[in-house]
């Protein structure tokens, strides 16, 4: 007998007893539907957190903290700040410091390029000669080389430069009364920082302001934490200086938690290595996304548990469903055997009407799961998603869908084997005696 | 001549121990190409029996089977699938067939499992159907026929590898008489006219004597083997004969 010839007949067999079929497959259905959709939505966030993250480049940035800080930093990048216990001996949470020494140390380990202490900047307000308002404004530097936004026009402050430089996002464009994206690009804007310890002399004029010249805009990110607006090295060092200008020097070291710098990625793990000797843990960005993924991929496991489960019960299904089928066929087995129809076609005969069980589960399972993902991702886009058009809630990668239908197809022949083993092992002529 | 298959110290047991049945009990027989056997003998007898035996259906508790002069029970599994496919035509006591799919389909079945293509066996199916006389019925679900249509599907399908041995058992058992004498004389026309060897099981005394050989069976023992004409090609005779038994038939009915 042809492989076709099979292949046919046993689609055909399997839809002689339509409810009966049709129920197994919808047990299968269940479970295949699980494990696709929750596969689609997981490569959806990686897809999109390494579309961001290509983006954004910088993988030579690097962030340094005192190794006793450790789960503080982890618990805020990922969560926001975590409330734990006041201990006494520690006092509040972040306390540990790090020192001109230990920087020095940390500066000269092979590969690292630059490190500086990180600068909390809060800046009260940013505004433009096209305008009469002022807007509030948070601002970040990033000490790499290749840090590469979403810019849309211009071009990303450069950290060589003298000239204070900065990066709008297009909310701020409009807001600051620029007509569009391009006339905005080197045009001035004014950041006003307040000088904290002229505040105590004269609070009412304590507002230091600083002119930067915008090299472009970019557009809205996940990864621009909060709108953050991207500053180059000398616009970070002179609002710094201007912040703290007044305040004795012990008490300014006492809130350098935090180094920044850039490193060359390849040696990171060495760097790694030899920063934890002196007592300091370093994070990069991959590793801070790869908590963001983690979460994700629990997630994920968690979802093709259930769907194992759900696979596991319709498997039951299969070799039910198949049993009653050989006991119903005893005669029709016994007749194709006396007609030489080998035990091997037989086995095979009907593990090839449990793979299909399992083949159009999945079938079903990936039809139905491109329907709802898609018809979900389109209100996502409504709703909450807004913000992000280049964010697919669910991809469908072949390559995944493919592999997920031959594992179910796997499975569901190994249910079959056994009545197949039974339809097979049948003698021709007590077959034929079946009544 | 040499014969197609010999059968030495048959034996068959049905069952274990206590339970233990012996159906068949030292059967010995050769049968040559061309012959038409009839295995004649009282229900239970094990004329079923011995013809699945013959027809390597079913192994022998003791004794062998040898087909063109070798012995069956070394055939591996392949050869003995292929050996039933390719040279044996079965009918059945009981009709068979698949009653959902077409007449069609299950004349076909053979060909399929052959692994012929589509197009062949179509055309090889509906030229058996033409032998019996149901081309016109082969799209017809198989569950639809009357009886004696039924048997004629068997008949097709017996046929449509053109066998050199068909194995019948009681081809017109469940037939009226008229319906009965249709498929006789179909058999026998194969028998004739392409050589192909017969072998009958049957209770009915009037199809025995159309063969050229009668077996007789009792408690799963020869009780008499004869044959009747050692000439195989003598159809005028035998239609001759067949019009006596007919006519037999219709005076008694
Ligand atoms: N599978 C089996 N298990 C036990 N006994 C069996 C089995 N098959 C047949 N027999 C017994 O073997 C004997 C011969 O059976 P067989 O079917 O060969 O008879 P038969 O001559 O064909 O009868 P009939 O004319 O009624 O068809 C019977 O007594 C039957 O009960
Ligand atoms: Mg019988």
């Amino acid at each position: 007998m042809k492989l076709t010839d099979q292949i046919i007949t046993a689609n055909h067999n399997l839809f002689r007893n339509k409810t009966r079929t049709f129920l197994t497959i919808l047990a299968v259905f269940i479970g295949s539907f699980t494990i696709i959709l929750s596969n689609a939505v997981n490569v959806g966030v990686n897809d999109f957190i390494d579309k961001q993250v290509e983006s954004i480049g910088g993988d030579d940035f690097v962030m340094v903290f005192p190794a006793a800080m450790s789960d503080q930093i982890t618990a805020i990048t990922t969560s926001g700040s975590k409330i734990t216990e006041y201990n006494p001996t520690t006092g509040s949470a972040l306390t540990a410091s790090i020192t001109d020494e230990d920087l020095t140390k940390l500066q000269n380990v092979d590969g690292v390029k630059l490190l500086e202490i990180y600068h909390i900047l809060t800046p009260e307000w940013v505004t433009s000669s096209k305008t009469d308002k002022l807007y509030t404004i948070s601002v970040e530097y990033f000490p790499s080389d290749n840090v590469n936004m979403d810019v849309l026009v211009g071009k990303m402050p450069d950290n060589k430069s003298d000239r204070f430089e900065i990066l709008l996002n297009e909310d701020y464009v409009s807001a600051l009364g620029f007509k569009d994206n391009e006339s905005a690009v080197g045009a001035d804007i004014t950041i006003g920082i307040k000088q904290t310890a002229a505040c105590y002399t004269r609070p009412n004029d304590c507002v230091a302001k600083v002119t930067a010249t915008v090299t472009g805009v970019q557009a809205p990110s996940v990864l621009s934490m909060d709108g953050d607006l991207y500053i180059n090295s000398a616009l970070d060092q002179e609002l710094y200086s201007l912040s703290i200008a007044g305040i004795p020097n012990e008490l300014v070291s006492q809130n350098n938690f935090v180094a920044v710098g850039n490193i060359e990625p390849d040696k990171i793990s060495q760097i790694r290595e030899e920063f934890r000797e002196v007592g300091y843990e370093l994070m990069t960005i991959d590793d801070e996304i790869g908590l963001i993924r983690t979460f994700f991929d629990v997630i994920l496991i968690v979802f093709n548990i259930f769907g194992a489960i759900a696979l596991l019960a319709a498997s039951i299904g299969i070799i039910n469903t198949l049993f009653m089928s050989v006991q119903e066929r005893t005669r029709e087995i016994g007749l194709m055997k006396a007609m030489g129809l080998s035990n091997g076609k037989i086995f095979f005969a009907f593990s090839l009407e449990a793979i299909l069980l399992g083949f159009w589960g999945s079938v079903i399972g990936i039809a139905m799961s491109m329907l709802v993902g898609y018809i979900g991702n389109d209100i996502a886009h409504q709703a909450f998603l807004s913000d992000f058009p280049t964010f697919q809630l669910v991809v469908f990668d072949p390559v995944r869908m493919g592999i997920i239908t031959l594992i179910i197809m796997f499975i569901a022949f190994l249910a079959g084997t056994l009545p197949a083993r039974r339809a097979a092992h049948q003698n021709p002529i007590d077959a034929l005696r079946y009544e | 001549m040499d014969p197609v298959i010999t059968a030495k110290h048959l034996s068959k047991t049905y069952g274990k121990k206590a339970l233990a049945f012996r159906a068949l009990k030292d059967i010995n027989l050769t049968i040559y190409p061309g012959e038409s056997v009839a295995i004649v003998g009282k229900s239970g007898s094990g004329k079923s029996t011995l013809m699945h035996l013959l027809a390597l259906l079913d192994r022998p508790t003791e004794g062998q089977i040898l087909i063109d002069g070798s012995n069956a029970s070394q055939l591996r599994s392949r050869q003995l699938n292929r050996l039933r496919n390719r040279r044996f035509g079965f009918v059945f006591q009981q009709f068979f067939m698949n009653a959902n799919d077409t007449v069609l389909d299950n004349v076909l079945l053979p060909l399929k499992i052959a692994g012929l293509s589509r197009f062949k066996r179509k055309a090889k199916a509906l030229d058996a159907l033409k032998v019996v006389d149901l081309e016109n019925k082969a799209k017809s679900k198989a569950n639809d026929l009357s009886g004696g249509q039924k048997q004629r599907v068997c008949i097709a399908r017996a046929i449509v590898n053109d066998p050199e041995v068909i194995f019948a058992d009681e081809p017109t058992g469940n037939l009226d008489s008229a319906t009965g004498d249709k498929i006789t004389d179909l058999l026998f026309k194969l028998n004739h006219k392409h050589g192909v060897t017969l072998i009958i099981v049957t209770h009915d005394e009037d199809l025995a004597k159309l063969c050229n050989r009668i077996i007789r069976l009792s408690d799963g023992k020869i009780i008499s083997d004869q044959t009747v004409r050692k000439n195989l090609k003598v159809s005028a005779s035998t239609r001759r004969e067949k019009e006596a038994a007919r006519v037999k038939k219709a005076n008694r009915g």
